[in-house]
Formats: C-alpha cells, structure tokens, sequence
C-alpha cells in the first residue's frame, strides 16, 4: 500500500481508501486477489496446491469418463422412454402443449415480479443446448427439439410482453398480478387437465412426466393440508392441538418408503382409486406434515404483539388469522418450504422403489435391462441426476429470488 | 392487575353464542365428532378380521444376507427373528453412515467457509452437487460402480494382500477371538473389550480432573497426553497378561469369494456411501450456518490472544457454534435414520426389505407397517435422546 498516494491535491475530491484500492489497474488487484485468496501462507499455499491437484484428477476423471468412456447411446436410443415412457406418441403434443403452458407461466410470473438477469439468460441458454443436443443424436425428428425451443421462445414472449407493462401502482399493474397470480393458482388443474384429457389416462404417466406431475401435486398438495394442521397444532384447544401433532409426528415417524408401502397394500380398501391417484395422495399427506413443521415455527417465531395488535384493532381471530398472522408466517417460512419442495421433488424417485410405477429413475432401470446397455448403468444414473439436479438447482435459485424481493430475514 | 382472578363481572350479561368458553366447546365437538367418523370410517374399510402378530411366530423359510455377528439360516429361525436381524442390519449403516457424513459434514463445512478461495469453490461444489440429487440415484449410482466399475474376483485389486477390492466388495483385516498363548474361550475377547471399556471411562475421569486442575491452577498438566497413555498401557498389559484374546484377521480370496477378515459388501457400501455423502453435504450447510452465526468478534479475539489457526476452530469456534449446530444435525440423524430404507433399492436386507419379504410371504401388511413405523420411531427415540444428552452438555447455563 506504500504505491498509495498519501496526500490528495487539494480541490479534488478525496476517496475512501477502498475507492482509491479499487481504482488501481486491474492487474494489479489480480495479483493482489491471487496472493490473498491462494497464495497467502505456506501453510495456504499447500492447501491451493493441493486443490489444484484434487480438481485436475477430478477434471481429467470427468472429462475422460463424458468424452471417452461413456457410452452415450443408452440416453440417446431410449429417449422417449426416459422422457414420458408409456404415455401414447398420438398423444404427445399434449406434453409439448403443457411445457408450453408452464414455460408461458414462467415467462409471465418473471416479466410481472422479476426480471431475468443474465444467469439466468445463460441457465437457459445451457439447458436448451443440451435438449437440442440429445435430439440431435440418434433417430430423432427435428420436430422434438422444434418444440422445445417453440416453448422457450413462448416464455421470452410472454416475458417480454409483460416485463414492458408499468410497475408502478394503478389499475393496469393490479390486472396484470391478478391474472397472473390467477393464472399461476389454476396451473396445477389447467396442466393436469391438458395432459390427461382425451385417450390419455393418469395411468400413463410414465417417464420423467411424472415426476414432473407428481412432485407439484405432492407440493401444491403438501401446503393445501400445512397450512390448517400448522394452525390446528397451535391452537389453544386441546383436541384439535393433540390430534394435529399426533398425525404430524405419526406421518414423520415413517419414511416415505413406508408409506408407499400404505399406498400399494393398505390404502386401496380405504380411498380405491388407482395406484398413481394413492401415490399422489401419500406424497401430499407426507410433504404436508413437513411443511405443516415449518410453519409452526414461522407461527411461533412472530412477535406476540402481532396478535395482540390485531386483537386490538378489533379483528375477529379468522380475520387476524388470514390478514395478519399467516401473510407473515408464510413469508418467513418460504426458505423450509422451499426445502420441502426440493426434498419432494427428489423422493419422487421413491415411487419406483417398491411401487409398480416408473418414473424417470425407473425406466432408467429399464433402459439398462435392455441387453444392449446392461453394461452403460453409470452412464444411466448420471444423466437422471444431472436431469435431477438441474431442476432442483433451479428451484433453489427461484427461491433466493422469491426471498429477496419479498425481503425475507430483513427488518 | 388490580382486578381478582376469574371472569371478569360483565361475563354474565355476554350470551351463550358469544361466550369464548361455549364457542371453544362448541367448535371441539364438532371436529372431534368429523374426526371420529373419519376414523371409524378407516378403521371399517381396512380388513382387520385377521389382525394380529401370530403370523410373526411361524417359520421364516427365507435368507437373510449380510449378517454379521448373528447367523440364522431362516429355515427354524420365525419370522420375527429374521426381522431382527434385519433391525440389526439397518442400525449397522445407520451408526455408519452417521459417524462417517458427521466428519465429511464438519470438513466441508469448514472448508466452506476457508479463506482458500479454490478450497472453499470445492467445498461449495461438493455441498451444491450432492444436495441437489435424489440419495437413491446416488445409491444406484455408487451400487453401478461397484457391479461394472471394479473388477471381477478373479482380478481381484489387492493392496499389500491385506485389502482386497472387487465387484464382491471391500475386505479387510478384522478383529476376531482367538485361544491366545494360555487357550481361552472365545468368549475372553469380550472380557477384553470390557476391559478396554472400563479403562477408557477411567481415562476420560483422569482427563477431566486435570483439565479442572489446568483451569484452576494455569499450570499445564497435559490432560490428553496423560490419558491417552494410561489407556495405551492399560489396554497393552491386560492384552498381555490375558495372552493375546484377539487377533486380527487378513481376508483370503478363494475361488469366487473371500474368506474370513471383513468384508464389505457392495450393498452396504453403495447405502452407506449415498447416505454420507447425501447427509455430509446438508451437515455441511448446517455446520457453516453455525459458524457464521458467530459474531465476528470470537474470531478477533482468539487471533488476538495467539492462537493458531487450528486452536481457533477447535477451542473456540465450533464449541460455540456447537449450539447452533446440534439441533438441526439431531433432524439429520433422523433422516439418516428414515433414508436407510433406500436400502431396499440395492436389496440390502434391512428392516423395510425384511418386512417386505415377510410381507410377500404371509400377507397381513397392515401388522408390517406396524412394525416398521414402531421400529422408525424407536430408532428415532434413541437418537433423539442420545443428541438432547449431547445438547444439554453444550448449551449455556446461565446464573
């Protein structure tokens, strides 16, 4: 720091030592980053070397293994039955006609509450040059990949158009969120009713389809049943307070495992239905005494003077309920939901386990008991986690959003 | 509060409907009434003429993989034995997975927080990778590496002809009872251990006075060292005097399989390695969580008195973050406890594959489910009782 000019001119404006740091040349904070963040000590400087090692063996061992040894064609060859397995081809345009709708969705909730920063231009840009890229091998229509990037351009449209409307207060701004916020509530049906209307039946969900249908309905499901047991267990009245800890702590006693295990033997003389209906069900009781436990928390965690001030202004204990009290405990608790949510949507691999219906995982396992690619299950298994991991990477990242624009953990 | 307790005087002129204690009465009815229809309406619908755990009693007709220390065949052993067995198949990774992600856990969180940028990258790396893919694809996918990625018996990888891998698994030398010079029972083996046991809680006591003395009188007393050498001498003398009860025992490869010394089975590897990796990576976040919650001071203050880096973390750090950490850590062991039923994926017996199998065979799945959920939640119990000991041990006693 001797290079720092002590004695600024006078008539010129002074800046803060940071400032003056800052406006070095840039190769000089490079190497001054380099010495303090790798290089710093002896002691610091084995660590980087040895990390360095670690990440090159790791590097080379990845690279060898995507570029060289893998045999890719498993994926490539049983694309379809990875992606929506049994579901009949006629009826296709449904799961393209559905991905449009949910990509519209996100395009419009974006361009109403958020705006897309260049990560995420780039996560997108990633994701569809590697659907593009897997269609591009094998025996593929163009058509798949067409689609795919149809509904890409259908989000940045609707993106587009909404991101333009005025964010300040008024009567067109409040139209816009009552209709996307409308639009976003009725997702779950109108998607529902979009997959399964015509020859296709629920017992077809197959593939990655459903997972991708059964992880929303166990959350939408799971928050739908949190929310009354959260405030049941609270409650001042004893029945209802023991009885809602009893199911909570009974459903947290099992792993899902075992209540999959209700699901295929137990719970078809109670509610019938078919086996994906029961599977749906088990996954919203299970998610939803979870999430019932964050809430509870978030409940407690509230000043108490919340509720006496909303005693105070005279409001009846429904009112208080919906207009003070869960307003801010849902907002606190959107970070445990929201673990919820991702712990969900990775257990609906679960369902392939010991229920006769096969998901992503699955018809991986099915893919490799093909002759051909018994020897390729590594190549199997890391795509569906790579496949896993993209989308709940996604949605802890919508959540930091989410937390930040709803300011959650500020004062 | 001046006014005496009790309804205050207006409380009469309120009417009924209006009267919180009616209005609490009635709304309990009315859902204890719902709730009980509900339940009896379950309690019809399942078929419970048949209920009941004789089945439980009757021969099993079925293996058990993967035992250790026991040995039923399953052909006189009942049903409930065979169950056990698997009870004690799943404690086994349980206690395994949760010593091994604890330690992987307490590292990368550490790590996460390092002022190495590329170590703290790494650290962040392995916590974003593994908590954000589904434990049973990690399971398969480590079970993969063992069926496809080592070798067969026959090219069996030896190291040093003491550890064997292979796509049978992982042996080892291992303790086992033996004569010894005087020609013991097997059983003094145990005596041994039990008096290994006794001279570790001794240690322990020697190292806790001194430390008491250390804090009182600041003359160093080496409280680790002294313990350390009072059990290494206690446990070498009984080991002689006794002749030699244990022996450690290399693992051989004949034929197709290995034979004595200890083998880990690709099974057990594949769920054990999933869990700890899969929980390591949520301890991790928890550990760092801890760690930053810290004001910064602690760490001015313990660079200003001179500590390294090392003491830092291990005499102030993380015994204050310790408060922080241990309760969510105690809902990770749980879960731990919950996700050894992915045990099931890679058909090692545990407790939920057992009862499956026994379930198959015999029917009743409502008595197995049961037993399963009893037997979660005892587990559960423990662990939850063992970690609030943990916990009050940390937690500050003020005044």
């Amino acid at each position: 720091m001797a290079d720092m000019p002590m004695q600024q001119p006078p008539g010129r404006i002074v800046l803060p030592p940071h400032r003056v740091r800052a406006s070095r040349p840039f190769s000089v904070r490079a190497r001054e980053w380099v010495r303090r963040n790798l290089f710093p000590s002896r002691n610091g400087t084995i660590l980087t070397v040895i990390a360095v090692g670690f990440l090159g063996a790791l590097l080379a061992g990845v690279i060898w293994f995507v570029f060289i040894d893998a045999n890719w064609r498993v994926i490539t060859e049983n694309r379809w039955l990875l992606f929506a397995g049994g579901y009949p081809r006629e009826e296709a345009w449904r799961l393209w006609m559905g991905m449009g709708f949910t990509f519209m969705l996100i395009g419009l909730t974006y361009g109403t509450w958020s705006s897309f920063g260049r990560r995420d231009h780039i996560f997108v840009g990633l994701i569809s040059a590697f659907v593009v890229f897997l269609m591009a091998h094998g025996g593929a229509s163009i058509w798949s990949s067409l689609w795919f990037l149809l509904a890409v351009g259908v989000m940045y449209l609707s993106y587009a158009v909404t991101v333009r409307m005025p964010r300040e207060l008024g009567p067109i701004r409040t139209l816009q969120q009552r209709v996307v916020g409308g639009l976003l509530i009725l997702a779950l049906p109108i998607a529902l009713m979009i997959l399964l209307s015509g020859d296709a039946s629920a017992r077809q969900l197959d593939g990655f389809v459903l997972n991708l249908v059964l992880a929303p309905v166990g959350i939408v499901g799971g928050l739908a049943m949190a929310i009354p047991l959260a405030i049941g267990r609270a409650s001042r009245m004893k029945t209802i307070s023991w009885t809602c800890t009893a199911y909570i702590e009974i459903v947290r006693g099992a792993p899902l495992l075992g209540w999959l295990f209700v699901a295929l033997f137990i719970l078809d003389d109670v509610i019938g239905g078919s086996l994906i209906v029961r599977a749906m069900v088990v996954m919203a009781v299970f998610t939803g005494a979870y999430m019932a436990e964050s809430i509870r928390g978030a409940l407690q965690a509230l000043p108490r003077g919340q509720y006496e001030a909303a005693h105070a202004v005279g409001l009846s204990r429904l009112q208080a309920l919906r207009l003070i009290i869960l307003p801010q405990a849902l907002r606190i608790s959107i970070p445990p939901i929201v673990g919820q949510a991702i712990a969900i949507w990775k257990d609906t691999t679960l369902v392939t386990v010991i229920l006769p219906l096969r998901e992503l995982k699955g018809n991986a396992d099915s893919a490799i008991a093909q002759f051909e690619f018994t020897p390729d299950r590594i190549e199997a298994y890391v795509f569906v986690a790579v496949v896993f991991w993209a989308v709940a990477f996604m949605m802890s990242r919508i959540s930091q959003r989410v937390e930040r624009t709803l300011g959650v953990g500020e004062r | 509060m001046t006014m005496s307790a009790g309804a205050p005087p207006e409380a009469a002129s309120v009417p009924l409907i209006h009267r919180r204690s009616f209005r609490d009465f009635a709304t309990q009815s009315v859902y204890v009434a719902i709730t009980a229809v509900a339940f009896l309406y379950v309690f019809y619908s399942l078929n419970l003429r048949e209920f009941g755990f004789g089945f439980l009693d009757d021969p099993a007709a079925f293996k058990v993989g993967n035992q250790w220390i026991t040995d039923v065949d399953g052909v006189t052993n009942s049903r409930i034995t065979m169950y056990m067995v698997g009870v004690w198949s799943s404690l086994r990774a349980v206690i395994v997975a949760i010593a091994l992600s604890t330690v992987l856990g307490v590292v990368v969180g550490v790590a996460r927080l390092s002022n190495n940028w590329l170590v703290s990258w790494l650290a962040m790396l392995f916590v974003e990778i593994f908590r954000n893919t589904p434990l049973l694809v990690q399971v398969v996918l480590v079970y993969s590496v063992f069926l496809v990625g080592m070798p067969l018996i026959q090219n069996v990888i030896s190291i040093g002809d003491i550890f064997f891998v292979s796509n049978r698994g992982i042996a080892m030398p291992w303790p086992v009872p033996n004569g010894g010079l005087w020609g013991l029972p097997d059983w003094f083996a145990g005596v041994w251990v039990l008096v290994l046991l006794v001279l570790a809680v001794v240690a322990m006591r020697v190292r806790a006075r001194r430390q008491e003395q250390e804090r009182e009188t600041g003359i160093p007393m080496n409280a680790n060292r002294r313990a350390l050498t009072l059990f290494a001498i206690g446990a070498v003398a009984s080991y002689l005097v006794m002749g030699g009860p244990v022996w450690m025992d290399a693992p051989i490869v004949t034929g197709t399989h290995y034979e004595e010394g200890m083998v880990i089975i690709p099974e057990f590897a594949a769920l054990v390695t999933g869990l700890t990796l899969y929980t390591g990576s949520f301890i991790a976040e928890i550990v760092r969580a801890g760690i930053q919650a810290l004001p910064r001071g602690q760490t001015e203050a313990a660079n200003a008195v001179g500590l390294s880096n090392y003491q830092r973390l291990t005499l102030v750090i993380l015994p204050q973050a310790l408060r922080q950490i241990i309760p969510s850590v105690t809902n990770q062991y749980l879960n731990v406890n919950k996700n050894s039923s992915l045990a099931y994926a890679v058909l090692y017996d545990d407790l939920f594959r057992v009862a499956g199998i026994i379930q198959n065979k015999a029917g009743h799945a409502l008595e197995m489910f049961f037993l399963i959920i009893v037997t979660y939640m005892i587990i559960s119990f423990v662990i939850s009782v063992i970690m609030n000991f943990f916990n009050a041990r940390v937690t500050v006693h003020e005044v």
